[in-house]
């Protein structure tokens, strides 16, 4: 008790420590504390990270009094000049930081190793810089760690009642640890390894309860099992999962920075969204701009004409070009011809789904057109050019179909909201265009063309707005029931649905390059961190970086344990028993179910493709500190506390036993703490960002000589 | 319980008659087994009859095992006491649960029979040879027929052939396979008196000198093979004759398979080599039970040269060698835990696996890649992607007539010494970012942009064509001209372009204008004839190490194969690296051409290359290419497509032009083949997974032999297949649909080894339901082939006239 309230007291005091310095922006705040504005101002924003931790960021900013008038712009804008209470918004993941040392602790008792040994894993986590450096500012990861701890400790309560199944105990923690995973998922995308890896342990705890022994072990009570678990693990964390996303809509109603990655249909159910006040039906004749959706050009025609003869020899066919362009201008429009007869006036001359038509390029009265000439730039896609007016002998090369996506039977053309394709009649290709641009002749505009099967994205087009309509009437008005600028309500599994896909697109588009990104391979030994914040005038800088010795011990547990375990395997083989057996069954179950935990939230980085940033390995790191701790007491003892578990109605009574450290126990943790300390102190001033570092001193520092310090004096080598 | 019926529950086992092993005819049991299995079966309290002892016909089934073999189960199944904490049931560590190799699928050992003395006898000894003999002429006649049909090149006729070309005019080139399915094209070609004069170009028409048919005639020989090599490999695999007859038919009857065999290309070799080792390997494992013995040796040993083989065809090769490597492992544990071993046995198993199934195959691989350099001795167009020294040996090679030392005043070549490095490059285009400089680069091809000229620093007198010649040494500061724009090379405190950790290296100014930014200092790091930097006087052309250090700002000049984007050509960035890594091969240079008129012209005694380290080098080579061949996302490529399209056979390929007067080739799989093969993967899973769910209720649905049986060949063919399809999913490289024809095998050997598990040896069925069902496979397997046989063998005349053959929409054999 005294063990775990000294270490909580520890764990605040290095958490909060001059967690008001720096006032400024530090590193991904820049996005976490944005996003926190943004459920103050209700405004709709877009990330890939699921939307738990962040309204606990807005919850806590609201709370200390945040009126979300201040954008995070940059890493160093300052929060004192412009008012923000950012103390209190750090206080949210200092706090979850320092309560995760004591449920470490928690987990290790709980799994029946001794005091020392869970002292060492909790003092591994609370002298660690990376968490430290992480704790102390508006980030995820705080939440994420904190809760999947506490995933883990509720699971470990929840296995040791197994001999006492559906007691309102063992309910209880199988249903908390079902809300903690939830959260943790909730927290940030990564949290879904925490899913995954209980998963893993209950399958395989499924599996042995499918043994027909010892006792007549019948399919019911199998499939009772089966069930709750079904309920606890799936059905509440689903339900727990939802009503985030359930607050996270209700809160943002307003329109804001994250409509345009949403549907239209998503976009009308925000309020003061340009697609609600904008929208208009398009009518034949009306004369308007199409704009691309994903790189924005407007589909653009101008006098000149394709050069006889490209660079690399192909021919074309000299027709007038067409072009993607990125500004408004007179040559970008164009008017909608229709292709059957219309009514004289009313609704039936508004443009729908399903209708084909010509393009009538107004200034200079061509028709668009596309042929099977092979395009500017690639040769397998179709050129597009225009036509004379009059000259009807290739009337069919001008017909296009037009599809709105998603749309029923008929449905009206949309300003701004209406996502088109434009398919080519005879020859079925798409009007497409891509980020690369033509040579000189057409002044490096983009490259238009036609393709056979284009993606979704490339080839999706909105009506920007009408120019004008056919007898210069007031297009605005004429239509005066439609306009509305009322929300329209969606469904919200549906808005769940859309949402999810989104994150999960851009989670896996985030390649770009970055230059603190790292590989997997390097994080468990730490090769390098991430700057996160530097001042020149101090030449102060917060570099995130573990505690080295923490991190190496981490990481030589680890390969200790599988040496074990290949040992043990071996021995085995050969049948020898050098484990005494409840010695053995601990190691297995116990410390494999942290070496799975740890395995689980980092070998599904190497398969990723995304940006990768060493702080990904935090949850892992926690784990890592749990086999630490494991691996010291089988080093330290070879008996363990047994049996821990609560005893069932048909378990035999077996004799305690507790497991003998001795007094080299405490000593060889009160040295490594020591040792910890006096590691962490020497990086503090990387860590806290305070107080500033000369040339030399930063190059000591530099432990090795992967780490990108700033600030670092001239090498004189 | 009726024992037709195939009740298949998981709920508690009904109370059954128990079933003793004297119900089985027994051949030879050794007396430890049987007392063996006797034991396993008291064990059983309840256990489901699942078979009907009527009759059986398949006598492979019930075999001799090696004595000494069943015994390591055994041990595993007394303990499993229940504890009342910490698992008694300790699931991380269950023994046995988890699938092995080993065990079932030998076939009956019998003492070969007296030789034969009238042609009725050898005929009724060697009976069983006739079928894969009949499926072998058929094989011929469908790989043979009309195959020089189309006297056009086909596809990558035009590397490979271009390929086999080079070795009977004896120039080097560079491709990313490995060279011993080229050099057995190139062999064809000899053979079949083809000159090597032509070039192979895409869809051009043979000249009526090259023997094309003789040459593909050849390539489709080793097709042929596949089909006795399949029918073979299944009877190793102790499957029924009906299911060795299916393998043989599916294996004859696929048209990729047959369409790929008959042009030339790799991938007839590729096959073989892959269905030769899984033969070897089945062969071997039948020695296994007389371990040292001179056939075990034989097919261990054959096993490692044909993996040898297989990787020197192809890198593909490396997945079925990790078949071969998982199959040993399992093995070794096996022996390991067989107490009654001794050491000196262990040790021996352990030596023989790593002289024939290490050792062995890496000879292999080398020797094909000494031959490859023994045959390649003239000056090709792959010469760039080696290392200078290499280049100076080949003839017609002018780099052993470069000077020896380097002088101050020289023209010169830089080559990068890291893997796949190239020569120091610049161009008038400038860097779009950073300081819109000229862009200095790494390229790989012989180009005049490539010459630097040695010149000393601004504050030194410049080079005097009539004093005293200076020659460069170790430690002297100087400018690097680029000769064609005649501008410095130069870095700047400017993050480079994508290293951005790394200062910018660009070309600036001119013969009057610079700074003490155009400055580097030279300094040795060892000369590779020479050694170390002491023994350096002078700086030598080709062998001597250099790395270059910026005077001002102390980076090091590194290239590492980091691609510029598109406007910098995609060549290689060269940057400034601030870290001073001395082991760093990617900033050490050496001096490829080199051109001063005052000094001597150099020899090639002078220019000796080791052939260890070329080896090396051109492997390092050939998977930096590999790993370069990733799909461009702006251009569609109408012939990839992507791995999970194979297994479904979403997409075909159509090897040449598809105009209405050509003759057409499509690679397509037989349909019914492809999709059956996949769908008996998920059948094999899932009855895998009954079958382990019912063993955990404790059900005894099959004697152990049985069961290690079905395992092995269960084994053999989902791991065959996952390692040869897992590793496309991964990689990024472009795909075609021809990647997926190794990795086919294993599922069709899956497919065979259902039928003969559910079918063709299941105790239930009657002899007339198993032929009715073999028959009914086979039909739609031969009917198919007949239905789509023109893709392989050509289709002539307008595609829309041939009817029936568009089963798929996503198929573009009609319209694109």
């Amino acid at each position: 008790m005294i063990t775990v309230g000294v270490l909580t007291a520890l764990a605040f005091a290095l958490r909060f420590y001059k967690i008001n310095h720096p006032d400024q922006v530090v590193f991904d705040e820049v996005h976490f504390g944005k996003f926190a504005s943004y459920y103050i101002l209700r405004e709709y924003y877009f990330d890939v990270h699921p939307p738990f931790a962040k309204l606990l960021f807005g919850l806590a900013g609201w709370f200390v009094g945040f009126d979300g008038h201040f954008s995070f712009e940059n890493i160093g804008d300052s929060y004192t000049e412009n008012h923000v209470p950012y103390v209190g918004m750090r206080a949210l993941p200092a706090i979850l930081g320092s309560l995760t040392i004591p449920i470490v602790y928690g987990i290790m008792k709980e799994s029946g190793y001794g005091t020392v040994a869970a002292a060492f894993s909790a003092a591994i986590v609370l002298f660690d810089n990376a968490h430290v450096a992480q704790s102390r500012l508006i980030l995820l990861d705080a939440t994420l760690i904190f809760f999947m701890s506490l995933t883990i400790y509720s699971y470990v309560r929840f296995r040791k009642l197994r001999y006492t199944p559906f007691t309102l105990e063992w309910w209880s923690w199988l249903i908390a640890t079902g809300v903690f995973m939830a959260c943790t998922w909730g927290s940030k995308v990564n949290g879904i390894l925490t899913v995954f890896a209980i998963g893993a342990a209950v399958l395989v705890d499924l599996w042995d309860l499918l043994d027909i022994r010892p006792v007549q072990n019948t399919m019911d009570n199998f499939y009772r099992h089966f069930a709750a678990r079904a309920v606890g693990l799936i059905v509440v964390p689903f339900i727990v999962y939802l009503s985030f996303f359930w607050i996270h809509f209700a809160i943002l109603v307003k329109s804001g920075p994250g409509d345009s990655f949403m549907s239209p249909q998503f976009q009308e159910s925000l309020s003061g969204n340009e697609m609600l006040v904008n929208s208009h039906e398009v009518r034949y004749y009306d004369t308007v701009t199409l704009r691309h959706k994903d790189t924005k050009v407007f589909l653009h025609s101008h006098t000149e004409r394709y050069p006889l003869r490209y660079d690399d020899g192909r021919i074309s066919s000299q027709g007038q070009q067409v072009t993607g362009y990125g500004h408004a201008d007179e040559n970008n429009w164009w008017q909608v011809v229709p292709t059957k007869a219309l009514p004289e006036t009313g609704r039936g001359r508004i443009v729908r789904h399903n209708d084909i038509i010509q393009l009538l390029h107004v200034n200079t009265q061509t028709y668009l057109l596309t042929h099977d000439v092979a395009s500017p730039l690639m040769p397998t896609n179709q050129e597009f050019t225009t036509w004379p007016r009059d000259d009807h002998s290739r009337y069919n090369d001008t017909l296009f179909y037009l599809y709105l996506n998603g749309a029923h039977e008929g449905e009206a053309l949309r300003t701004k909201s209406g996502h088109l394709r434009l398919v080519h009649v005879p020859t079925k290709v798409s009007l497409w265009t891509h980020r690369e641009q033509l040579p000189e002749w057409a002044f490096k505009q983009q490259e238009i063309n036609g393709d056979k099967s284009p993606g979704e994205k490339p080839a999706t087009w909105f009506v920007d707005e009408i120019i004008a309509a056919e007898d210069g009437e007031d297009f605005l008005n004429r239509t005066s029931a439609v306009v509305t600028n009322e929300p329209k309500p969606m469904n919200f599994f549906k808005k769940f649905a859309e949402l999810q896909l989104l994150m999960m697109q851009h989670n896996a588009g985030l390649t770009a390059s970055h230059p603190y990104a790292s590989n997997p391979i390097n994080w468990p030994f730490m090769l390098s961190g991430i700057s996160f914040w530097t001042e020149n005038a101090d030449q102060k800088q917060i570099y995130f970086i573990g505690n080295i010795i923490g991190w190496w011990t981490c990481a030589v547990a680890l390969s200790v344990y599988i040496g074990i375990i290949g040992g043990d395997l071996l021995a085995r083989r050969r049948n020898e028993t050098p484990v005494p057996e409840p010695v053995r069954n601990r190691l297995w179950n116990s410390t494999g179910f942290f070496v799975l935990v740890w395995f689980i939230h980092y070998f599904p980085f190497f398969l990723m493709n995304r940006q990768l940033f060493l702080h990904h390995y935090l949850p892992s790191h926690v784990a890592s500190a749990l086999v630490a701790g494991s691996v010291l007491q089988f080093l330290l003892s070879d008996s363990v506390n047994y049996p821990i578990s609560v005893r069932g109605l048909y378990t035999h009574p077996k004799p305690r036993q507790y497991a003998e450290i001795g007094l080299r126990g405490p000593i060889v943790v009160a040295v490594f703490t020591a040792l910890l300390f006096g590691a962490f102190m020497y990086l503090a001033p990387l860590t806290y960002g305070t107080p500033g570092l000369d040339g030399e001193t930063v190059n000591a520092k530099r432990l090795l000589s992967s780490w990108t310090l700033h600030f670092a004096a001239k090498s004189t080598a | 319980m009726k024992p037709s019926e195939i009740a298949i529950t998981i709920d508690s086992p009904p109370a059954s008659p128990t079933r003793t092993s004297s119900d089985f005819e027994e051949i030879n049991y050794p007396p430890q087994h049987h007392s063996y299995t006797v034991h396993r079966i008291e064990r059983q309290p309840e256990e489901l009859p699942l078979h009907y002892m009527a009759e059986d016909t398949s006598a492979r089934r019930r075999v001799t095992r090696a004595p000494g073999h069943a015994a390591d189960s055994g041990v595993q199944h007394g303990e499993q006491e229940w504890e009342y904490d910490d698992e008694g049931k300790d699931a991380y560590a269950k023994p046995g649960g988890a699938p092995k190799f080993g065990g079932g699928g030998r076939v009956a050992r019998r003492a070969p029979p007296p030789p034969p003395t009238s042609i009725r006898e050898f005929v009724a000894q060697n009976l069983e040879h006739v079928p894969p003999a009949i499926y072998t002429l058929l094989s011929c006649w469908t790989r043979f027929h009309k195959i020089g049909k189309a006297p056009l090149v086909i596809w990558d006729e035009a590397h490979f052939g271009k390929f086999g070309s080079h070795y009977l005019k004896r120039e080097f080139y560079f491709d990313v396979h490995p060279p011993l399915g080229k050099m057995l094209v190139g062999l064809a070609g000899l053979l079949s008196g083809y000159d090597g004069s032509f070039e192979f170009k895409s869809g051009e028409n043979y000249p009526a000198e090259v023997p094309y048919v003789a040459m593909r005639v050849i390539m489709a020989t080793f097709g042929v093979a596949l089909v006795p090599l399949g029918w073979y490999t299944a009877v190793e695999l102790g499957m029924s004759t009906r299911a060795c007859h299916l393998v043989a038919l599916m294996v004859l009857f696929d048209v990729a398979w047959l369409c790929i065999s008959r042009f030339i290309l790799l991938d007839s070799m590729l096959l073989f080599f892959t269905f030769l080792t899984v033969f070897c390997l089945t062969k071997f494992h039948n020695q296994q039970y007389q371990s040292f013995s001179f056939d075990w040796w034989l097919w261990l040993s054959f096993t490692g040269i044909s993996i040898g083989c297989v990787s020197s065809v192809k890198w593909v090769g490396l997945f079925v060698t990790a078949l071969v490597g998982l199959y040993t492992i399992e093995d070794l544990w096996e022996k390991f835990g067989d107490l009654r071993m001794s050491a000196r046995t262990q040790l021996w198993h352990w030596g023989a696996r790593v002289a024939c199934l290490i050792v062995l195959p890496i000879l292999v691989y080398m020797a094909s890649f000494k031959m490859h350099f023994l045959i390649l001795n003239h000056s090709g167009p792959g010469d760039a992607q080696m290392s200078s020294l290499f280049q100076a040996n080949l003839v017609g090679n002018d780099f052993a007539s470069n000077p020896l030392d380097i002088a101050f005043g020289s023209k010169l070549t830089l080559k990068n010494m890291g893997w796949g490095g190239g020569l120091l490059h610049s161009h008038v285009q400038t860097y779009p970012v950073g300081s819109n400089q000229q862009q200095v680069t790494c390229y790989h091809y012989k180009d005049s942009n490539n010459d630097w000229i040695i010149t000393p620093r601004w504050d030194e007198p410049q080079v005097d064509l009539n004093g005293p010649i200076r020659f460069l040494k170790h430690g002297d500061v100087i400018r690097l001209v680029h000769s064609a724009t005649g501008r410095n090379l130069h870095s700047h405190n400017i993050p480079a372009p994508v290293t951005k950790l790394n200062n910018e290296v660009s070309c600036y100014g001119n013969a009057t204008l610079g700074d003490i930014h155009d400055y580097w200092a030279v300094e040795v790091v060892d000369d590779l004839h020479r050694g170390s930097r002491e023994k350096v006087d002078r700086i030598h052309s080709l062998t001597t190490r250099l790395r270059f250090r910026h005077n001002a700002l102390g980076c090091y000049l590194r290239a590492a194969n980091k691609p510029l984007p598109e406007w910098g050509f995609k060549q290689i960035e060269v940057s400034c690296d601030k870290e001073n890594d001395p082991k760093d091969p990617y900033t050490y240079w050496n001096v490829e051409s080199h051109w001063n008129d005052r000094l001597p012209k150099g020899e090639v005694k002078f220019y000796r290359s080791p052939f260890l380290r070329d080896f090396w080098h051109l492997n390092v080579a050939m998977m930096t290419s590999n790993n370069a061949l990733i799909p461009d996302p702006d251009k569609e490529d109408i012939l990839a497509s992507k791995p999970t399209d194979w297994p479904v056979l979403r997409l075909g390929l159509r090897m040449c032009g598809w105009g209405d007067n050509q003759t057409k080739y499509y690679l397509l799989g037989t349909p019914i083949i492809w999709w059956g093969s996949t769908v008996s993967l998920i059948v094999g899973l899932s009855a895998f997974a009954l079958y382990m769910f019912r063993a955990q209720r404790r059900y005894v649905d099959m004697e152990p032999r049985e069961w290690d049986h079905f395992l092995y060949v269960g084994k053999v063919a989902f791991f065959g297949w996952f390692l040869h399809y897992m590793p496309f999913l991964i990689m990024g490289r472009v795909t075609y649909v021809h990647h997926y024809l190794p990795t086919l095998y294993f599922a069709v050997l899956m497919a065979a080894h259902l039928l003969d598990h559910f079918f063709f040896t299941s105790k239930r069925i009657s002899e007339r339901t198993k032929s009715i069902i073999f028959g009914t496979v086979a039909f739609s397997i031969v009917a198919t082939f007949w239905w789509f046989r023109g893709v392989a063998w050509g289709i002539d005349g307008p595609i829309k006239e041939h009817w029936g053959l568009g089963w798929r929409k996503s198929w573009n054999i009609y319209e694109n």
